[in-house]
Formats: C-alpha cells, sequence, structure tokens
C-alpha cells in the first residue's frame, strides 16, 4: 500500500553537529490528521521542514506519495511543494495585497488560470468564513482572521497534505478552537494534516493521532492521543 | 511560458517599481550617475583615440631628390619607392610646384628674381604610422634620393603618448565599469532585500525560481534602461556642448562628430540594461535558496 508519507531511518544532523532528529521511521496514511507534540527544540520544526523539503535529511529516506523526496533535483521541488499547503504561526502574508490577492497570488504562482482563480478563490474564502472581507489587508484584520487567510492560500491549490507549524501559537484559546474546527472541516474532506503544536488543551480534546518528539527521538506514537507532557 | 505569465512578470515588475518609488528613483540614479562617469571617460577615451589616429595619419615622409636627376632617374625612383612594403600612396611634388607652395606660405615678395632653390620630392603615406622609420630608412638607400624627412622624434614621441592615452583610458574605464556594477548590483540588493518576505512566500506556495526571478530581472532591466537612457541623454547634451565649444575655440583639435557617439550610446544602453538584470538576478540567488 502507497502511504501518504513515510519517513525510513530518518536523522538530521545540522552543520555544527547539532542533532534535530535521531532515526525517525514513522508512516502517515491519506486522510489522517496527526498532531505532532514536544518540546521546544524537540525536533518538531525539522520533522516538517524535511516534509516540506526545505532541508535535507542527513540520513534515511523519505517517501511523500511514493516519490522519494530526498531523490528530487532542485527544479523538482517547486512541483513537490504544489501538492502540499504550509502554514506558519507568524500567518506570513503579504501586507501589500487585499484578502482575495493573498489567495489569488497562490493560484497565479503555480500558473492557474484566470478563470479558475476567480471561481476557486470566493469559494475557498467562503469556506473558511471571509467573504465579507475579500478587500481587506491583513492589517485589518485579526490574527484569527489572519490565519484564515493563510489557511485559505494552503488549501486553494488542493494540496494532499496540509502541514502546520504552531498555527496557534499567535492566537487566543477561542480563536485557537475556531481554526481547529477548520482544520478538523477540511480534514473531513479528506486532506491529510500534520500539525506541530504546543496547544495542550486543544490536542487533548481532539483526540487524534499524536506523535511525540523529545530530543530529535520519536518517542510516543499513538492513535486518539492525548498532549502529556512528559512519558 | 503562457502569455499571462509574462503578462504577470511585466505587470508585477511595474507595480513593483512604483511601490519602490523611492528606492527605483535611488537604483535609477545610481545607474545614471555610473553610466555618466563611465560615458565620460569613454568619451575622453574615444576622443583621444580619435585625435592620436587623426595625427597618427598625417605623418608622412618627404624625400628630396638630388638636383641632378633626370626623368629616367626619377622614375625609377618612384618604382622603387612604390615597390618598398607598406607604401599606401607616393605623390610626385616637381621643383616648380614646391616653389609655389613655398611662395604661399611666405609671401610672393620676398622670392621675387631668385632662381628656384628647391629640389623635386616624392610625399610617401605608409599604411600603418608605425613603419614610418622604417620605410623612410629603405627610401634613403635609393640612389638619388638626397635627404629624407619625416619628423623623426616627433613620430616616435607621438607613438608612444597615443599608446599611454589609450592604456590609461581603457583602465579607467575597466575601474569604472566595475564600479558601475557594484553600485547596481547593491541598489537592486536593497530591494530584493525589502521582499525577501515575497520571494520566501513564493517558494513555499511552489513556485519554480525563474517564476520568481523574472519580475525581479525585468525591474532590474527597466532601472538600468531608464538610468541610462538619462545618462545618455546628458552625456548627449554635453558633449554637443563641448564639441561646439571646442570647435569654435580651439579649431586645430577636431573632436570625434557627435554622429559617432550615437554608436556608442546604443551600447551604453544595453550596457545598463545588462547591468540591471545582472545586478538583480545577482542579487536574488541568496534569497532563493528556500
Amino acid at each position: 500500500m502507497l502511504h501518504m508519507i513515510e519517513m525510513i531511518g530518518v536523522s538530521k544532523v545540522y552543520p555544527g553537529g547539532c542533532i534535530a532528529l535521531k532515526d525517525i521511521n514513522v508512516k502517515i496514511e491519506k486522510g489522517e490528521f496527526v498532531f505532532l507534540v514536544g518540546p521546544t527544540g524537540a525536533g518538531k520544526s525539522t520533522f516538517l521542514k524535511l516534509i516540506f523539503r526545505e532541508e535535507l535529511p542527513t540520513r534515511g529516506q523519505i517517501f511523500i506519495g511514493g516519490k522519494n523526496i530526498t531523490r528530487l533535483k532542485p527544479k523538482e521541488v517547486p512541483y513537490l511543494r504544489r501538492k502540499l499547503g504550509v502554514v506558519f504561526q507568524d500567518f506570513r502574508l503579504l501586507p501589500q495585497k487585499t484578502v482575495y490577492e493573498n489567495v489569488a497570488f497562490a493560484m497565479e504562482v503555480v500558473e492557474a488560470s484566470p478563470r479558475e482563480i476567480k471561481k476557486r478563490v470566493p469559494k475557498i474564502l467562503e469556506m473558511v468564513g471571509l467573504s465579507h472581507k475579500m478587500n481587506a489587508r491583513p492589517h485589518e484584520l485579526s490574527g484569527g482572521e489572519q490565519q484564515r487567510v493563510a489557511l485559505a492560500r494552503a488549501l486553494v491549490n488542493n494540496p494532499d497534505v496540509v502541514i502546520a507549524d504552531e498555527p496557534t501559537g499567535n492566537l487566543d484559546p477561542d480563536t485557537s478552537w475556531e481554526i481547529m474546527e477548520l482544520f478538523n472541516e477540511i480534514n473531513k474532506n479528506g486532506t491529510t494534516l500534520i500539525v506541530a503544536t504546543h496547544a495542550k488543551e486543544l490536542v487533548d480534546a481532539m483526540r487524534k493521532r499524536v506523535l511525540q518528539l523529545e530530543n530529535g527521538r520519536l518517542v510516543r506514537d499513538e492513535e486518539r492521543g492525548v498532549y502529556r507532557g512528559e512519558t | 511560458m503562457k502569455l499571462r505569465t509574462i503578462r504577470y512578470f511585466f505587470k508585477e515588475a511595474f507595480v513593483n517599481l512604483f511601490r519602490n518609488g523611492w528606492m527605483s528613483l535611488a537604483s535609477i540614479g545610481a545607474v545614471a550617475s555610473a553610466l555618466i562617469i563611465f560615458g565620460s571617460f569613454l568619451i575622453i577615451s574615444i576622443n583621444f583615440d580619435y585625435i592620436a589616429k587623426n595625427v597618427e595619419s598625417q605623418v608622412e615622409i618627404t624625400a628630396y631628390l638630388e638636383d641632378s636627376v633626370n626623368q629616367l632617374v626619377l622614375n625609377q625612383v618612384e618604382y622603387k619607392i612604390k615597390s618598398i612594403d607598406g607604401v599606401k600612396e607616393v605623390v610626385f611634388v616637381s621643383k616648380e610646384q614646391a616653389l609655389e607652395e613655398f611662395k604661399k606660405q611666405v609671401g610672393e615678395e620676398l622670392l621675387e628674381g631668385i632662381e628656384n632653390p628647391l629640389p623635386h620630392s616624392f610625399r610617401i603615406k605608409v599604411e600603418t604610422p608605425q613603419e614610418v622609420a622604417a620605410v623612410a630608412e629603405k627610401i634613403q638607400q635609393i640612389p638619388g634620393v638626397e635627404e629624407v624627412k619625416y619628423g623623426k622624434g616627433v613620430v616616435e614621441k607621438l607613438f608612444k603618448i597615443t599608446h599611454w592615452v589609450r592604456l590609461v583610458g581603457f583602465a579607467i574605464m575597466v575601474i569604472f565599469a566595475i564600479i558601475s556594477i557594484f553600485i547596481i548590483s547593491n541598489t537592486i540588493r536593497i530591494t530584493v532585500f525589502a521582499r525577501r518576505r515575497e520571494i520566501n512566500i513564493m517558494k513555499y506556495i511552489g513556485a519554480t525560481d525563474w517564476f520568481v526571478r523574472w519580475p525581479f530581472l525585468i525591474e532590474g532591466m527597466l532601472l538600468g534602461f531608464t538610468g541610462s537612457l538619462i545618462a545618455i541623454v546628458l552625456l548627449t547634451v554635453g558633449y554637443n556642448y563641448l564639441y561646439e565649444m571646442v570647435k569654435l575655440n580651439i579649431p586645430i583639435i577636431s573632436l570625434l562628430p557627435i554622429e559617432e557617439f550615437y554608436d556608442y550610446s546604443l551600447g551604453l544602453l544595453t550596457i545598463g540594461t545588462f547591468l540591471g538584470a545582472f545586478g538583480s538576478g545577482f542579487s536574488i540567488k541568496k534569497f532563493l535558496r528556500v
């Protein structure tokens, strides 16, 4: 069977000798919702960067949709990334573009047709509940709204996997809940989700698969898991 | 590449150009000043070259013949001179013609009633000015030739001067070309740096490197093009003024005609545009590594 994401014996040592990940073996199936938890510096960000091919593993193989991404040429990387949507803690929206333009931008970059863009962007903005703020600029929005825009941008090209690095790190608890519910909805539509987070309450309440990293090692992999501080 | 993508590149380039208004003006200013300095030295250099070539081409050999020569010897001498390698043109000047010319120079009255003291002579032009000394030496050997003059010493000095002027002019040109590249790539680096977030996001979304690069390249080319256009206009106006000034006040020196400078301005325009593209491509490289 083809796994959505598979890591085999993956280690990552940064130049200078800092060991970020040690011998990670993990499989994530299509349509799964996975929380990536662990203290700061445990290797969560590196884990996501490896999937995103921002970093290459020092050892081991990584497969996405059956394709070995450690063997990709630099020229092929953009096409891998088009199958992945990414959401950051700091939103990373373009301040001078409107909400609509920020989302449309993601489609322009992959050379979608203007007709497609006009059809798809309002749809996706409706889905994240921002139809009424289409012409606002990011600084006119609340943090939660900005993260919804970022999510809309990540989703607009129909990615197989959405990766989120601390998506609620800058948000208050109520807003964080709304974002998580949105993630849940996206997941129900069949998109695989990997969310790195510190939000204990959210993880405990959602009861999804939990991967726990500590000092670069995968110390726990639990279906319908909870956050738990220590092991 | 799709047509609407190309349109997108140009749209982005223009939007960025105006959005970074002051930065763009600074870049254009840098390109313009660099190219004005570069262009000024270019003008000086090509003019030195032009003047040097002019003087060089005026260098000629005069071979004075013995008084006793008859028509037969005259023909032989002419034939022998013509068969020397490097001789381009031989003109015979008879005693009478020489006297006429001399009269014109010093005035008719002074020479009234005097028997013509001037000998027959040949005026010889050579292919390359550097051959003058060698050719003169050979002409001296021909029987019937009494004396050969070619401004010995003066010619050699002139060659030395033009040689150095060319060398120094070229060196200064190269130095200023490097300075121009540095200024341009630095200013564009600042614009690219101001938009590193945008580049970063584009790369995360899955933009290819060339998709990211093109708008910046076009922006750089537009900056370089505009800057060099300004430089060319100012240089042309300035050179025109200088040309007229020199023509009026120092008529002996003839500068390179302004029309010939137009060819060089096309070159400057190309250089400016290329420098802009080069500078921005250079500056963006680092930010593409995501």
